[in-house]
């Protein structure tokens, strides 16, 4: 079939399931994995209808199998019936992904969280999709070492889903995201057949089929193992905090660290109403009055720290920076962290509802962006903080809100797609971490044209054409069942 | 009129500026394993790739594109091949953000000319592989081309952000982007990177940079055995040393090195080379403690490089992965010691012998089997060498080999239980065959 002659992406390619059918496809999961491990009822089914994205909608199963071969077994069963199977980490999701729009079965990993194996000399480590990512690094920091990704979820969210997302975390600046930190999976195919990819080796013969599958949202398949890379704890670690009076100058200090070479493990960026918002929540100790403050961290060789440092701070003297201060111990380490991490929450405690976004732009053109992304919010009578991974370019304006004024959730997503067409305009992307799922299937025709979208739907089409898995995801796609979160 | 002919005649027709050449001696300088391609054309623009593309589909005619040909004969012996699309016209930098450490370049670039540009700003793109005045990125690209440096800077899976490739029907289509971090929609990058041209041609492509090292030194140790080099390399990799490379070289590569090119490492054992970047406190404290290191390890102290002798070697080393019958192995760092004595069996079994280069730190292996004409022993080797890093979970493929001993084997192995998915991506992206079939893993 040429990619002209491919199925229209409008298709609506699932009806919920009667009420009949779901009676028989209960049964014969709960045949295979007994009755405490298949949800049904609609008590039981509510949790999992929403992740930490606005939309929502219910599934009609919930399945929760112990093995790969009780994935396999789910897989043909659903493909038997023809229900849609949607894969779900910790559902801390921020675009969708886990969400049934289509209902039909959702799996999740909650009885497959295990480490299977720790190699120490050959630095890998082999977990199943359920585990926790910060359990992951706790396992290993006694011997020494940890797994490097670290979403601001890592406490919640599971490997699994970072696969399906390519999460990355502030630290990926140096030492990149999930992908590549990944060297192998073992996946369910929409057969339901157990194929490895990748494996214990770098540059495994045949095409990257690894590298194809991390960040491809469930759409694919359903990873049931995975072989990650770990590397030893750094000897040292400085964290510092550099205040601002002005958003630009704290902006300039970004493009100018990387511009000279100096890449640091992490550079995080927070405006003044996440400061606000995160000094009357966790007590970190920033400063309420300034326009922006920077989170930075080295890390590495005690010397090549220290020497880090000194540039860093350097730079952000040249910068008009108001005071840059250094960590003096872990225990400030992790409070300043503990700031910037727990931020989305503490945004919470300000505003009924907020709304994050994810586009990335060239460093040199933050200032640029930063400006608009405030404009934007301005003209739609929308307050906005900013709190990203500012070394990677990677923006995170939440926009705060509140579903019981009429019109305003719309006015949000207005905000939204503006917000992403100017980080497209510049020559950046519309997500850097959180993927598209469901919120972002339309702002795909930002970045790329009908011959983009067509070749990466050859993809879907060679390996799940019928959508079984994640059905209606990822690609641009009118009409929808799932409805707002009314919080 | 024959086809070929017919689809020439539309290429001048449709991108008159595209050169062409059928000269039966032209065609003979672009064999690969001896086959000749039936016409060479020579773009000039991305859009007459698109063009000359769309025609060979049209005419169901196969392509196949060309950088330097450094790498060209990777793989295993090709199908018919039509067209020969050489890409070495398309040299533009078309963006160059210094500050934003990106970059965007026409495919045909060769490596050097791209390093040479980025060096005026104290940049590179870190990757070294052998032959850079030579190999272009796109042919890197399509090759997954590396080098002793990805220990620390990883391969191209991790320095591409975005490409656009010509697809089978002649259509251009962009993967990835302009910025670091992106995950709108499927990851096609690392899906093209490594795909030998079956699936498009890749045109052009955004990379990420890096800057140049402050400072940089090697530091030669020497082995009696390789367990105790491997032993070393084990210690190093789970310290909080940084190393850029560590490189293993056994005694028939040392002698090559001393005889052909000068430079002085001992004939018997292992010589294991290691490279630290950064600033010159670092690497001097570095340097001590893998010292230490290596001694409780039993070895002897060799050379420190700097300057221009440490240019020298590394460019030395890195040209050794390529000899007239080299076989890339991938095993597990642990595994290695065990596989290099493996290998001297079976090479002493064959009557072969061995000049060793081993990206240590990754696992990567350059074996060169030695004589290259020893077509029959040599099949026996390969296989037997092939079985024993299958059954340590590695891998092992024949990366550069003479057309008779080609003809003999398989270049990739037997495709794993993951080629059906693989066979369907080529089923969609190339439903005409309008890539040359072949040469990649299972014959794709």
């Amino acid at each position: 079939m040429s990619i002209t002659a491919l199925p229209p992406t409008t298709l609506h390619v699932f009806e919920r399931i009667s009420p009949m059918k779901k009676a028989e496809v209960v049964r014969e999961l709960t045949a295979l994995l007994g009755a405490r491990y298949v949800l049904h009822t609609p008590y039981d089914l509510m949790l999992y209808e929403y992740d930490a994205s606005i939309d929502r909608c219910t599934p009609d199963i919930v399945v929760m199998p112990a093995s790969t071969e009780e994935v396999a077994a789910i897989v043909k069963i659903a493909s038997r019936h023809n229900v849609p199977v949607v894969p779900r980490g910790a559902g801390t999701g921020l675009s969708g992904g886990a969400i049934p729009i289509y209902g039909g079965i959702v799996v999740i990993f909650t009885r497959m969280n295990r480490i299977l194996e720790v190699d120490y000399a050959n630095l890998r480590a082999v977990v199943q999709p359920g585990l926790v990512n910060l359990h992951l690094s706790n396992a290993l920091n006694p011997e020494g070492y940890y797994y490097v990704p670290d979403p601001s979820s890592q406490r919640s969210c599971t490997i699994g889903g970072n696969v399906g997302e390519n999460a990355g975390g502030p630290h990926t600046l140096i030492y990149g995201v999930t992908t590549n930190h990944v060297l192998g999976l073992e996946i369910v195919t929409p057969e339901g057949e157990i194929v490895q990819v990748g494996g214990w080796t770098q540059d495994t013969p045949g095409y990257d089929l690894t590298g194809l599958l991390i960040g491809s949202e469930g759409t694919l398949c359903i990873v049931t193992k995975i072989i990650v890379r770990i590397v030893h704890l750094p000897e040292a670690v400085k964290t510092m905090v550099a205040v601002f009076d002005a958003m630009d100058d704290a902006s300039n200090t970004v493009s100018e660290i990387i511009a000279s070479g100096v890449i640091p493990a992490a550079i995080e960026m927070m405006d003044q109403m996440i400061l606000q918002a995160v000094e009357a929540d966790t007590h970190a100790g920033y400063p309420m009055d300034a326009a922006a403050v920077l989170l930075m961290e080295a890390e590495g060789l005690r010397e090549g720290v220290a020497e880090q440092v000194e540039q860093i701070v350097g730079v952000c003297n040249r910068h008009h920076a108001r005071v840059v201060r250094i960590a003096a111990n872990e225990t400030e380490r992790q409070l300043f962290w503990a700031g910037r991490k727990n931020a989305f929450g503490a945004v919470g405690r300000i505003s009924p509802e907020f709304y994050v976004q994810d586009g990335v732009v060239p460093r040199t053109r933050l200032p640029y962006v930063l400006r608009r992304v405030g404009e934007i919010c301005a003209s739609y009578g929308l307050r906005v903080g900013n709190v990203f991974h500012a070394g990677d370019g990677n923006l995170h304006p939440l926009i705060l809100f509140d579903s019981q004024i009429p019109g305003e959730v719309e006015r949000v997503r207005k905000a939204g797609h503006e917000i992403l067409e100017v980080c497209a305009e510049v020559g950046g992307t519309i997500t850097g971490e959180h993927g598209v799922g469901i919120e972002k299937q339309e702002e795909m025709a930002l970045i790329f044209n009908e011959v983009d979208l067509r070749v990466m739907q050859q993809i879907r089409e060679a390996w799940n054409p019928r959508q079984l898995f994640n059905p209606g995801k990822l690609f641009p796609m009118p009409g929808r069942c799932a409805d707002i979160k009314q919080l | 009129m024959g086809e070929i002919e017919t689809l020439a005649r539309a290429i001048q027709e449709h991108a008159p500026a595209a050169s062409l050449n059928s000269d039966i001696d032209v065609l003979s300088s672009y064999a690969i394993d001896g086959l000749l391609p039936r016409l060479v054309v020579t773009p000039t623009t991305v859009e007459q790739v698109a063009q000359i593309v769309a025609l060979t589909n049209q005419h169901s005619l196969s392509l196949l594109a060309r950088g330097g040909g450094s790498r060209i004969n990777v793989g295993e012996l090709p199908e018919q091949i039509d067209v020969l699309l050489e890409t070495n016209q398309l040299t533009q930098v078309l963006e160059y953000e210094a500050p934003d450490l990106t970059c965007h370049v026409e495919a045909g670039l060769t490596l050097a000319a791209l390093q040479a540009q980025l060096a005026t700003k104290g940049q590179w793109l870190a990757l070294d592989p052998p032959d850079a005045v030579q190999a272009t990125i796109g042919g890197l690209l399509a090759s997954n081309a590396s080098g002793p440096k990805r220990l620390r800077y990883g391969s191209l899976r991790d320095l591409v952000i975005g490409l656009h490739v010509v697809q089978a029907d002649g259509e251009v289509a962009r993967s990835g982007g302009r910025v670091v971090k992106n995950v709108a929609g499927y990851d096609l990058n690392k899906l093209y990177i490594g795909s030998l041209g079956t699936l498009g041609v890749i045109v052009d492509a955004n990379l990420r940079l890096h800057p140049l090292p402050i400072a940089e030194r090697t530091l030669l140790l020497t082995f009696i055995n390789a367990t105790e080099a491997m032993q070393t390399v084990i210690a190093i990799l789970g310290s909080l040393l940084t190393p850029s490379a560590i490189e293993l070289i056994d005694a028939g590569a040392a002698s090559d090195m001393s005889d052909f090119f000068g430079i002085n490492l001992p004939a018997n054992g292992y010589t294991l080379a290691v490279n630290f970047e950064g600033g010159s406190v670092t690497i001097d404290r570095q340097v001590d403690e893998t010292r230490l290191l290596a001694r409780k390890n039993g070895a002897l102290m060799g050379d420190d490089l700097t300057g221009e002798a440490q240019n020298r070697f590394w460019e030395v080393v890195r040209e050794h992965t390529r000899g007239s019958v080299t076989c890339k192995a991938a095993i597990l760092v642990s595994q290695i010691a065990a596989y290099l004595e493996q290998v001297e069996q079976v090479c002493r079994l064959h009557d072969l012998e061995t000049a060793i280069v081993a990206h240590a730190g990754n696992g990567i292996l350059y074996i060169e089997l030695r004589p290259g004409d020893a077509t029959p022993r040599l099949t026996q080797a390969i296989a037997e060498l092939r079985t024993h890093a299958k059954e340590v979970r590695g891998s092992l493929v024949v990366e550069r080999c003479p057309v008779d001993l080609k003809r003999r084997i398989t270049v990739w192995g037997e495709p794993g239980s993951d080629f059906y998915l693989m066979q369907r991506l080529k089923q969609q992206f190339d439903p005409k065959g309008t890539f040359v079939r072949g040469r990649f893993v299972g014959g794709l």
